[in-house]
């Protein structure tokens, strides 16, 4: 009873053009008064409807009531809408209306959304643009539109978003399926969702034309027949949704944008058989790796035969083999940029023109790491700006590994970067879980986050003296993922820039006999030097002289801020730095006070900050070092993480004291 | 301010001369001097601009450029705009490895053809087609050519031989041919250091120049195209949009842009005349009037940028603009300006670049330029610019985006080169009170007010808007250096009168002092560390620019912790040299309060390079002494 009560309401309250006074007079949202704009009212309901010319179709209707409260809020008075095409089939917009309403001298304005303020832009092949701009919007309008989107794509059920940058007040989502197709579903987010279920009839009327001659002349004659079926419907009602607000150190926000995906996964027609689409993650894997853009490329291998048997000739060993063909499609293929699992271009091509997509690229290692009797398997991956494949479907992941596995180990490759190496993944490629596809497109999951820590060990020899100008040599030493990305900023870049990059991020710094070595040999930690001269090191007041130990590389400020984290914090990779100081005093001074020495922890072995100074006559021997250990951390731990990065600024921060003897 | 006025478009166009020097491909006999500092080489530039009347050109280029590394991608440039009036005749790439070999050969239809909408803009009918190509090695060479006609000659495509940071050039020419019944000007820029060549007879110009080095972006440097060399070319008779003009100082220019552009367009409708007569009745002054318009059409409208046709040069209707609720900068200054009108203020409508980098137009070189537009109101003392596209914007405040330049102003009469409003560092002041306690543990709890003007007030103003939670991570932000610092109140008020805006905030952090066996250091300066330090250059390239000045006050009372008392105060320090000055002092008030007192004035103005780093110094000098502290020691118990 409740339920249909409150239908009947909602449907009335926001019929088409019945603005209120009330909504007009409002000057700020009542649950969230920090809000710019609000959807008073978000209706979308999409459907599947047969028509005799064009087959099946989606229909998707939407109607958006939306109050403007300031002038940030006029933002939301603008609408782009994508519209997907391939070939002839394309979509459209029909039947966009809209109006402004405002309140003046207490009175209902209303205007019009004409022709000259919807756009249309083809962006690229495969997409339109239809924008549109209401008019005479400002701060205490209400803006009002409808419009549909026909599209022959039955398949791209656009996601059904329920929390949105603006408050929604009232939100009414539908979507009604004849029988015959069945789809999957898929909610993430925070706020619990759960559609009312039922079951509608639905008719298709079918006109059949038929001709006969006879002595009369030609007759065409018309006949009517109906085919009667069941239409599922999920309906949302949903009211006083929040906005959604972004937070630093997440991957991406739009892993907790509270919304709702509908995967085709079965068609079943009368009088035929079902056709899978994909309902499993098994069924996902094995579509991807029957299409042709996928598996066969797999399967190739005259293209390179002749290139990979003279590589490899002289030598059986599989993992050497490995390495020889991962370092030669390294260097061999370039990657345009490109994501994907499926091929682009193709793979023979990609290696003709030495440019390839991604799928292009680890398809062919993949194919060729096999030819060469290496076991191998492709790896299907979410970036990190894709978010988390929580669900089955094709659309969860948007790029592509490999995974060797020989002689018991295992090991992660991605050929589109020089700068990788065994388990050493592009940054983008850290996030969550892999799939890896096995023989006859079974399928596991696979950890994509590093276990190994990627370190930095910096020794450092200084001389302080009574000015507190100080002298130093530097040594750096770079593994895996830290390595990997200085080794990109580094070979990438202008080296005298560089310099001048690394000058000013230590604000002051000035640098000689700068060297890097091991930039481009993998196989060993890259390793940074130099020689450099800071000044005003240390606080001389009155006869003492005192300096953080850590001098340029203390951490000044605790990166988390915010009192409170709803989202996991994503580090990427677990880390390490240490720091091995030497430190000469000046002439004529004596330690008189050293910071204590000190060790704590995050809890459940997620990270340990160390730090110990000592000192002896005049030389002082600093040892700090901070670890975190794991690639991502709760955001239940969040508190602990604030404090453990406060106390390491505090710590960071405590002075040695040294007095003129 | 996002505002945008496409009237700078691009126009790439050009090369029939077929090169057969083959060392032009190759990447081996590039010189060292151009190598240096260059991500990208341009080995070959030639454009040829033919005007076969003044609404038909023609424009071959073609460009030859050896990318270096990664860096370089980008200075290929392999892509030509186009609309209605532009016809692309020819596209065409060709990439060639290091030796010279041909490796790939890029057709016209084999371009990325999109449109040309940038971010601000909701529609333009420009488009452009675009060279995607992904190197396979380093390096490598593009040999890149267009044709193009175009039915506009308004702009002409200026010689620019070199036209990013961190390319060179080794070979450049540039022709314009011309009938006789067309005048040709033309001005040379920044070729001091460059061996010019330019022939001219009575249908051609042309020039050349080789091999120049790659210029470095610098901190505090002029900006490009103040240190670019370049030719601009203009045509006296020239057409846009079918209509044709002749123009050949600003005064003609701007007699053609009120004539064609501005002059009916305005159609207000009559109520809106009466109800904006009606809404300045009780005002007497020219100003006061103003004011309420310029209210008024905050409240009413809203920045969209639309280009289409003429209407990427041309403002809408002012009847539009009404309806709509909304346009670009030419519409919503058009629109001002006419509601201004309306109730007999005068104002112009202005042409501009805009932006931070307060690039100039030439004052003795009338062309299209430009990208924005504003409204200037004559005054007897002191002139005042709007900025239309803004809702947020106090009256005749235009900010970093359109001060402090040479910009067209478009009257009736004809067209003038005005300088709009510079904000003086006297002028740019933020005034800090404040004060806090530190307690035996060193905690510190405090207040401060904030008082900001002029150009400071720039940087402030859109904090009004922002929300609780915004504000909290702004402020702890600001006072980054303090850690573990909570906010406890913020009040922001914006005087939009005045234009001022006021801060104050309080907040509290633990272990701000640090406590080191019986002694306590304080650091002094709580809440205006400068921390910038200039970065450092080897070998200082280009003069010394600061292009805007401040001010900087601040008076701190600070109250000792009950236990200690001062040992040591840090000394009193004043600077004062060609670039401002920096003045800090602790008195003692009584013993346990101290007063800090901060003055820091950096003036605006341009220097010799051998300045900079005597100016990188100053900074120094003013970052080392924020970071003070006080030492104090424990009470000895009696």
């Amino acid at each position: 009873m409740g339920l249909s009560f409150a239908l009947s309401v909602s449907a009335q309250d926001y019929d088409f053009g019945d603005v209120s006074k009330e909504e007009l007079q409002e000057t700020f949202n009542s649950i969230d008064s920090s809000a710019h704009a609000c959807y008073l009212y978000k209706y979308r309901r999409t459907h599947i409807e047969y028509n005799q010319a064009t087959g099946f179709q989606l229909i998707t209707e939407v109607h958006d009531r939306v109050k403007i409260y300031d002038k940030e809020g006029l933002d939301f008075a603008t609408k782009a809408l994508r519209l997907y095409k391939d070939g002839s089939d394309e979509e459209s917009l029909v039947g966009l209306k809209g109006y402004t309403y405002n309140l003046e001298n207490d009175k209902i304005t209303e205007d019009k959304l004409k022709k000259d303020g919807v756009f249309k832009t083809e962006l690229s092949r495969y997409r339109n643009e239809k924008k549109f701009t209401m008019p005479n919007v400002k701060t205490g309008s209400i803006i009002e539109y409808k419009y549909q989107i026909n599209s022959p794509f039955i398949t791209k059920v656009d996601e059904f978003v329920f929390q949105h940058d603006i408050p929604v007040k009232t939100l009414v989502a539908i979507f009604e399926t004849p029988e015959y197709f069945n789809f999957k579903v898929n909610t993430k987010g925070y706020i619990p969702i759960s559609p009312k279920k039922s079951v509608k009839s639905g008719k298709i009327l079918f006109t059949d034309k038929t001709r006969s001659s006879s002595v009369y002349g030609a007759q065409t004659k018309f006949s009517n027949s109906n085919i009667n079926f069941k239409k599922n419907v999920d309906e949302f009602n949903l009211s006083d949704v929040p906005a959604l607000k972004a937070e630093p150190y997440v991957n991406s926000i739009d892993n907790y944008r509270s919304s709702l995906n509908y995967e085709l996964s079965f068609t079943r027609f009368p009088n035929a058989a079902t056709k899978n689409y994909s309902t499993t993650w098994e069924d996902v894997i094995k579509t991807i790796y029957r299409s042709s853009s996928f598996g066969d490329e797999l399967d190739k291998t005259s293209y390179f035969k002749d290139d990979i048997d003279a590589l490899i000739g002289t030598t059986s060993d599989p993992i050497k083999r490995a390495g020889m063909i991962y370092q030669f499609v390294k260097s061999k293929i370039k990657w345009n940029g490109y994501y994907g699992y499926y091929v682009n271009d193709g793979v023979k091509k990609a290696y003709k023109d030495h440019v390839g997509n991604v799928a292009e690229i680890n398809l062919m290692l993949t194919a060729m790491l096999n030819y060469a009797g290496v076991k191998a398997y492709p790896v299907l991956v979410s970036t990190r700006q894709n978010g988390i494949p929580l669900f089955p479907t094709r659309e969860g992941y948007n790029y592509v590994i490999t995974y060797v596995k020989e002689n018991g180990q295992g090991f992660l490759l991605d050929a589109t970067s020089q700068y990788c190496s065994a388990n050493v993944l592009p940054y983008r490629v850290l996030n969550w879980q892999g799939r890896v596809i096995t023989e006859h497109g079974n399928s596991q999951l696979l950890d994509l986050y590093p276990k190994e820590l990627s370190m930095s060990s910096v020794s450092m020899m200084v001389d302080i003296d009574d000015e507190g100008m100080l002298t130093g040599v530097l040594r750096d030493f770079k593994t895996n993922h830290k390595a990997l990305s200085y080794r990109i900023n580094y070979n990438e870049s202008n080296k005298d820039e560089f310099l001048e990059q690394l000058e000013n991020k230590y604000k002051g710094i000035e640098i000689s006999d700068f060297e890097v070595k091991n930039e481009n040999d993998l196989s060993k930690p890259v390793i940074e030097s130099y020689k450099f001269v800071k000044e005003s090191q240390a606080d001389i007041i009155g006869d003492k002289m005192y300096f953080s130990p850590l001098f340029f590389f203390k951490v000044d400020e605790n990166p988390f801020k915010l009192n409170r984290r709803e989202y996991p914090v994503d580090f990427g990779y677990p880390s390490e730095t240490a720091y091995r100081i030497n430190i000469n005093i000046p002439e004529g001074y004596k330690i008189e006070e050293l910071p204590e020495s000190g060790v704590f922890a995050l809890p459940d072995n997620l990270g340990t900050f160390k730090y110990n100074v000592s000192g002896i006559g005049s030389k002082i021997q600093v040892l700090i070092s901070t670890k975190i250990n794991s690639p991502i951390i709760s955001p239940l731990y969040y508190d602990d993480l604030k404090m453990y990065f406060s106390q390491l600024v505090e710590k960071e921060a405590e002075q040695i004291v040294l007095t003129k003897v | 301010m996002r505002s945008r006025y496409i009237i700078n478009v691009f126009f790439f166009l050009f090369s029939l001369l077929v090169f057969t020097q083959q060392e032009l491909y190759t990447s081996y006999t590039i010189s060292d001097s151009l190598s240096a500092n260059a991500n990208a080489v341009i080995r070959s530039n030639d454009m040829r601009v033919s005007l076969k009347s003044s609404s038909e050109m023609h424009v071959v280029y073609k460009r030859i450029i050896t990318v270096l590394n990664k860096q370089g991608n980008d200075a290929v440039d392999a892509y030509v705009y186009y609309d209605n009036n532009i016809k692309i005749k020819e596209l065409q790439a060709i990439v060639y490895n290091a030796l010279g070999v041909q490796i790939k050969k890029i057709k016209k239809s084999d371009f990325k053809d999109v449109s040309a909408v940038s971010g601000g803009t909701l529609y333009s009918d420009s488009r452009v087609k675009y060279l995607e190509y992904t190197p396979i090695a380093y390096p490598y060479t593009v040999e890149f050519t267009t044709e193009i006609v175009n039915e506009n000659t308004a702009f002409i495509r200026p010689f620019r031989p070199i036209d990013g940071y961190n390319v060179s050039a080794e070979n450049s020419t540039y022709s314009i041919i011309y009938p006789p019944n067309l005048e040709i000007r033309t001005k040379e820029k920044n070729f001091e250091l460059f061996n010019l060549e330019k022939t001219k007879n009575s249908n051609e110009i042309s020039y050349k120049v080789k091999n120049l080095a790659a210029l470095e972006s610098e901190m505090y440097g002029p900006t490009f195209f103040d240190i670019s060399p370049m030719v601009l070319v203009a045509a006296t008779q020239f057409s846009l949009e079918g209509v044709e003009s002749t123009a050949e100082n600003w005064n003609d220019f701007g007699k053609w842009m009120y004539k064609d552009l501005i002059m009916g367009t305005d159609d207000l409708p009559q109520s809106t005349i009466l109800k904006v007569q009606e809404l300045v009745k009780n005002e007497t002054t020219d100003l006061g009037k103003a004011k309420k318009i310029y209210q008024y059409v905050q409240d009413k409208t809203r920045y969209i940028s639309v280009q289409v046709g003429i209407g990427g040069w041309k403002p809408f209707n002012t009847s539009e603009v009404d309806r709509l609720g909304y346009g670009d900068c030419k519409a919503l200054s058009n629109y001002t300006m006419a509601l201004l009108k309306a109730v007999g203020v005068k104002s112009n409508y202005v042409v501009l670049y805009a932006g931070q980098s307060q690039r100039s137009f030439e004052k003795d070189f009338a062309a299209m330029m430009g990208n924005h537009a504003i409204l200037n109101i004559p005054m007897e003392d002191e002139d005042v610019w709007l900025e239309c596209t803004n809702q947020k914007v106090p009256f005749g405040f235009i900010g970093n985006f359109t001060d402090d330049r040479d910009v067209l102003v478009v009257t009736p009469e004809g067209g003038k080169i005005v300088h709009t409003k510079k904000y003086e560092p006297e002028e740019s002041v933020q005034h800090i009170q404040g004060s806090y306690d530190i307690s035996n543990e060193g905690y510190i709890q405090a207040k401060v007010k904030l008082k900001s003007k002029g150009i400071q007030y720039n940087s402030k103003y859109s904090l009004e808007s922002e929300t609780e939670r915004e504000l909290d991570k702004h402020y702890k932000n600001q006072w980054g250096y303090i850690n573990s610092i909570s906010i406890n109140e913020i009040h922001v008020e914006n005087n939009k009168e005045t234009i001022e805006f006021m801060e104050e905030v309080s907040f509290q952090a633990p272990n701000y002092s640090k406590i080191v066996a019986d002694r306590m250091l304080l650091p002094v300066n709580a809440f205006n560390r400068n921390e910038h330090i200039p970065d450092r250059y080897r070998n200082r390239k280009f003069s010394l620019k600061v292009k805007r000045g401040f001010t900087d006050l601040d008076e701190v009372e600070i109250k000792l912790p009950s236990n200690y008392k001062l040992e040591a105060l840090p000394k009193n320090y004043n600077i004062e040299n060609k670039f401002g000055h920096y003045k800090a002092e602790v008195v003692v008030k009584d013993e346990s309060t101290l007063i800090y007192k901060r003055e820091f004035v950096v003036k605006d103005g341009e220097f010799p390079k051998e300045d900079y780093k005597k100016f990188r110094d100053f900074h120094k000098a003013v970052a080392r002494y924020d970071n003070s502290k006080i030492a104090l020691i424990k009470n000895q118990p009696n």
